[in-house]
């Protein structure tokens, strides 16, 4: 029997310890935020928070867990409430087919919480590990500084007038 | 935007109200025909067709016929509906349409989701539909109301009378009496009020917080979940298989063996999955078995020099070479590629007391119903298909093998099945983007003119591969199995010798005013499934053609709009946007250690130029900005359309910069992120796009921004470093 909690809620579960947390979170806990895009660490669909920190969870045992505090996008906010990025990913129309989005905004809420003025070498740095494949990555990096008190980079049109 | 957050966040709160949304069965409207929509009824509503329902409380349905993949097409359809209507679009709740024929794609004939085709194939149909009913609406209100449609208007659902608001609720049941108006007038483009109106995407709340339903989410009481092993080389069979290491994994009910291979069945995925590994395997390999990526390179070099099937033949090409000062002869290369969309493939069955219902995100729901009966046995009418939000589909979610899985095991186990394909599925046991060799031979006159233009392409045919798979679901049931394996066959073959799959070839030669022109395809399939992705022929193509008009330019001693403006007379959107790009690309901010590459290209009745600022670092091409301009007609939701030219931007050059697929003893040797690496955030360039103001009908939106990024990277890079890059991905020698 291996406990830990869900965003603030004691849960537990005997499933085979080497079972990883998110299928644990999908399959017997029914959330189904949570994405499955590779299963290798590789894309961050399925990034949570563990005791604070971007974890992605396709590959970590629910073992691993026991006794840490868990939090998945559906627990992101306060209950009918929007975590500032959500507001800004609403805001600047991020999503396109969306399927990566729980996990974007689940690695930028991570960073902001320890950075909460990233700019934007480190809004890169830190989103490197989630693959968006519809290529939402300028939304989702404006969106993030948006909320992160900075400037996006110039548009053309900006440049252009500079250097005129 | 601000508003918005809280309109969309009204919404947010009243669908968080409705539990599995998705499990809703729909019913038909009478209860009996079989040709009504599958319409979920509400009290007191007023259905005026397939698509739209309005109650009494003034709630707004509008039945999606086609399926969102991340393009934004609940948004765009919803937005033609509501202008008319007269109904803001995110007041609109919106459901997926079920099967039925009204909800076939009006370029289609029947209901798919793909070739960018849904806003320009719908754009007067549901324009229309909204009119209709708001004509009806008014009628009753009248009515009602005692006074003169004349006297009446509209506004955000509401009817308009001497300072008074009336819902359009009021007058619903009265409605439900008048007839329909064949063709109650449109709103003229002036009058808009949401069409070619910045406003934030309806679902963009749903899928920021966890929300919005995709296939993998569909939860059933009892579900269980199925993991296929399938022979790791495209047409092997099973030959054995030992399951006692597989039956050992607690959680495992079943070891079935299917079409596709073997699956483990288990009460969740993790044990299920467990279970497929411990399963020990040998497989009958095809003839397929023996090919590499080095010997099919080899036979497509000696397919090259084959005359194959000709086809845009014009003009005289000899007289046409003759008359050119300068010829150009490359060749081109573009490998294999899987589509990748961040949601694996995945389906749920359910099969029940004589009656079956399949949740999948597809690109077309007919398809899944279709496969559904033609694999359980059960007439269509008694198959419920039930469409989610797609985790993308970029062509890959047309084909629905998974469904074929899920069915068999449902109906081998009894039990309600979801099958899962993992990202290693998904690459190696795919359907594919084929690989290509390319020829084009070019002649230049003096005045920087094209005098002719000789194409060839080697490689499978696209449309065949996919209509074979689409076929068994869309037959009758009343046709064999067996007939059907021998019409797939059939279908396999069709094209070679017959007739030029265009898909194949498209975009290789239309652009440029080309007075002799000649093409030719060469099939060499060696039977790798293929298919349709993103852009499909001219992901390729406009490569090779646009790599070479950039080398004809240089060799006519013309700049690359100069050359391409002389070379579009004939053909003034192309010429325009080629023309607006090349303003922005001569004020362009110039920085050291920076090169541009232009390229243009149309596809889709859109066109597209774009110019990539690129710099190259030993050996690392990085893309810092891009430049993308599009005519696309009337851009029904500027901001989506940005969006996609973006993704499109970004979907191409991870295929320029990274995408290789390779055969080794016939199977695909790459398999998740790590070797069939996909675009990153830190690679991603800045975009700007730039919408030509049109009041043409709209054009493609979803592909076409997609064929001029790797070319016009290429070209940026011979500028940078003076090597041609003829080969896909990009490598620096
Ligand atoms: S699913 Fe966990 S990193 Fe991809
Ligand atoms: S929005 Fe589709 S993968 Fe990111």
């Amino acid at each position: 029997m291996i406990e830990f909690t869900l965003y603030g809620i004691r849960v537990q579960t005997d499933e085979s310890p080497d079972t990883p947390l998110l299928w644990a979170v999908r399959d017997t806990f029914k959330l189904k935020g949570s994405k499955f895009g590779c299963g290798a660490g590789f894309c961050g669909s399925c990034t949570m928070h563990v005791d604070g920190e971007a974890v992605r969870t396709c590959v970590l045992p629910i073992a691993a867990v026991a006794g840490k505090a868990v939090t998945t996008i559906e627990g992101l906010a306060e209950p009918d409430q929007l975590h500032p990025l959500q507001e800004a990913w609403v805001s600047h129309s991020v999503p396109q087919c969306g399927y990566c989005q729980p996990g974007q905004i689940m690695s930028a809420a991570a960073l902001l919480a320890r950075n909460p003025n990233a700019n934007e070498a480190e809004v890169e740095s830190a989103m490197a590990g989630n693959i968006c494949r519809c290529g939402c990555y300028p939304r989702i990096k404006q969106a993030i500084l948006s909320v992160a008190g900075q400037a996006s980079g110039p548009s053309l049109d900006d440049l252009a007038t500079e250097v005129s | 935007m601000d508003g918005l957050v809280n309109v969309s966040r009204r919404r947010f709160l009243k669908a968080s109200g409705v539990a599995g949304g998705g499990l809703v069965v729909g019913f038909t409207l009478t209860g009996c025909s079989s040709s009504a929509p599958p319409v979920v009824r509400l009290e007191g509503d007023f259905v005026p067709n397939a698509f739209l329902q309005i109650t009494p409380e003034n709630h707004f349905r509008f039945y999606c016929p086609r399926d969102e993949m991340g393009q934004g097409v609940n948004t765009g359809l919803t937005t033609l509906v509501a202008e008319e209507l007269d109904v803001a679009p995110w007041e609109i709740e919106v459901l997926w349409a079920g099967v039925h024929s009204d909800y076939a794609n009006p370029e289609f004939g029947v209901q798919g989701t793909g070739g960018s085709t849904s806003i320009k194939a719908h754009y007067r149909q549901l324009r229309q539909v909204g009119a209709n009913v708001r004509a009806v609406l008014l009628e009753a209100a009248a009515g009602q109301l005692g006074r003169p449609v004349a006297a009446l208007s509209t506004e955000d659902g509401h009817v308009l009378v001497d300072g008074e608001r009336h819902p359009y609720g009021h007058f619903v049941a009265a409605a439900a009496a008048f007839a329909m108006p064949a063709e109650a007038p449109l709103k003229p483009a002036s009058e808009f009020k949401y069409i070619g109106k910045e406003f934030a995407r309806i679902d963009a709340l749903e899928k920021s917080t966890g929300t919005a339903e995709f296939g993998i989410d569909i939860d059933v009481p009892g579900l269980h979940h199925g993991v296929v092993r399938r022979c790791p080389v495209a047409g092997g069979a099973l030959k054995s298989f030992r399951d006692d290491k597989a039956r050992s994994v607690p959680g495992i009910t079943d070891v079935v063996e299917i079409g596709s291979g073997v699956a483990v069945v288990a009460d969740r995925y993790w044990a299920a999955k467990k279970g497929a590994q411990a399963l020990e395997v040998e497989w009958s390999l095809p003839p397929l078995a023996s090919l590499d990526t080095e010997r099919l390179q080899a036979d497509y070099r000696v397919g090259l020099d084959r005359d194959g099937d000709v086809t845009g033949e014009r003009g005289d090409l000899d007289a046409g070479f003759r008359q050119a000062s300068q010829v150009v002869d490359n060749e081109y290369w573009a490998p294999y590629l899987a589509h990748a969309p961040m949601e694996p493939m995945n389906a749920v069955v359910r099969i029940e007391g004589g009656e079956a219902d399949v949740w999948t995100g597809s690109q077309g729901i007919v398809a899944a119903q279709g496969l559904v009966a033609r694999y359980s046995g059960l007439e269509k009418s008694k198959v419920r298909a039930h469409n989610t939000y797609l985790g993308g589909g970029f062509g890959r979610r047309a084909t629905l093998t998974h469904v074929i899985e899920a069915t068999q095991l449902a109906v081998a186990t009894g039990k309600p099945i979801k099958v899962l394909w993992s990202r290693e599925d998904d690459i190696q046991s795919g359907i594919y983007r084929p690989a290509s060799l390319m020829r084009i031979k070019a002649g230049v006159d003096d005045a920087g003119r094209l005098t002719a233009w000789q194409a060839k392409r080697v490689g499978g045919n696209i449309t065949p591969d996919t209509l074979g798979n689409m076929m068994p679901a869309l037959l009758p049931g009343a046709v064999g199995d067996g007939v059907i394996d021998w019409m797939v066959g059939l279908a396999d073959g069709a094209f070679d010798g017959w007739v030029v799959d265009h898909s194949s070839i498209e975009g290789l030669y239309e652009d440029y005013d080309t007075p002799n022109r000649e093409v030719r395809h060469v099939t060499v399939n060696h039977g790798l499934p293929l298919t349709f992705w993103r852009s499909v022929g001219h992901s390729y193509t406009a490569f090779a053609k646009e790599t070479m008009m950039d080398e004809l330019a240089a060799k006519a001693g013309l700049d690359a709009v100069e050359f391409r403006l002389r070379n579009t007379q004939d053909k003034p959107r192309l010429h325009n946007v080629i023309r607006v790009a090349g303003e922005r690309l001569r004020q362009w901010p110039r920085r050291p250690g920076r090169h541009l590459g232009f390229a243009a290209h149309s596809s889709f009745s859109t066109d597209v130029a774009e110019v990539a600022e690129v710099s190259v670092d030993n050996g690392a091409i990085k893309v810092h900005r891009v430049l993308c301009v599009v005519d696309c007609g009337v851009a029904v939701n500027p901001d989506i359309v940005r969006a996609q030219m973006e993704g499109s931007v970004m979907y191409g050059l991870t295929a320029a910069l990274h995408g290789e697929l390779d055969l080794e003893n016939g199977a695909i040797k790459q398999s998740n992120f790590h070797d069939y690496p996909i675009l990153r955030m830190n690679e991603a360039p800045a975009v700007d796009v730039v919408i030509i103001d049109s009041t043409e009908e709209p054009t493609g939106v979803g592909e076409p921004g997609l064929p001029p990024i790797a070319p016009a990277v290429a070209n940026a890079v011979f500028a940078a470093t003076g090597q041609r890059l003829r080969s896909l991905p990009l490598k620096l020698a």
